[in-house]
């Protein structure tokens, strides 16, 4: 299965579901990028491996005002440094997309498995994964900013 | 008698976020006690009175599946039920909890609505 625009659509709906069911924020779906993302400046990245009949990565890239926004609305408090909370919601929200991909890419569970979530931040990073495989990048628009999902697939 | 609750999860944010559900759905519960894995949990159901165990699958040291094997083998604590809360929906991965003694399954994400739906009867 590649990345057909069914796949990049449900991937837009479970974004839609856990951030107005859960992070109580709205987003709005945006074109994405003609260009890679290339380097993330004052960012964090949350992300989550799969292995099995697809192997990849999903991740996503916030800057750092926006995870900012994000965990505070996630949790209901102010938040107004990147700490620890803001890695685990980070993490969290990576998580729960991987859950929802795995589902879209299969239905039975165990053919394909999960990593736990991770996150990376700093003033300047290059997210890269492997070279082989698909790609997809979708963009969400929030009052804070632009954050982005990236998917890099094999099957 | 309210009944007391075991959360059990690695992300300290879904703790939280489950519990605000809980009082969201106006459900009424005792004393909520959490874990961060599978072993945590266990050594806090042989130390507290816990009626419901609300408990993730994907967690480091002691995963979810994992916690439900271990817990069968305990007399003790092995009739506690356990309601699963997680982004695996596979209907094999929820099959083999549900064949180690899982009550139920609820997928993240979920709102309030749904936990009263689901949990509400448990709780």
């Amino acid at each position: 299965m590649g990345f057909s625009g069914e796949i990049a659509a449900k991937l837009i709906a479970s974004t839609n579901e856990i951030f107005t069911g859960m992070v109580m924020m709205e987003i709005e779906a945006i074109d994405p990028p003609v260009e890679p993302l290339g380097q993330m400046k004052n960012s964090i990245t949350g992300m989550i491996g799969l292995a099995g009949i697809f192997k990849g990565v999903l991740a996503i890239h916030f800057t750092n005002d926006i995870a900012m926004a994000v965990t505070g609305s996630f949790l209901g408090l102010d938040v107004e440094e990147i700490n620890e909370d803001v890695h685990d919601a980070v993490g969290e929200i990576a998580n729960m997309l991987g859950g929802d991909l795995k589902t879209i890419l299969s239905d039975k569970g165990k053919d394909i498995q999960l990593s736990l979530p991770s996150t990376i931040g700093g003033e300047e990073y290059v997210f890269n994964s492997r070279d082989s495989g698909e790609q997809l990048i979708l963009s969400f628009k929030v009052p804070a900013g632009v954050f982005y999902i990236e998917v890099q697939l094999e099957k | 008698m309210a009944k007391n609750i075991l959360l059990v999860d690695d992300s300290s944010t879904m703790r939280k976020i489950i519990t605000r559900s809980l009082r969201q759905a106006g459900l009424d519960f005792g004393e909520i006690f959490e874990a961060s894995d599978g072993q945590e949990a266990l050594d806090v159901l042989e130390k507290e009175h816990v009626d419901i165990v609300l408990s993730d699958i994907n967690m480091p040291n002691m995963n979810g599946i994992e916690f439900l094997r271990e817990k069968a083998n305990r007399d003790a604590i092995k009739d506690i039920p356990v309601f699963m809360i997680s982004t695996e929906t596979g209907d094999d991965i929820i099959g083999e909890a549900k064949s180690l003694g899982a009550v139920g399954a609820l997928k993240k994400p979920f709102t309030p609505d749904k936990v009263s739906e689901v949990l509400g009867p448990l709780v």
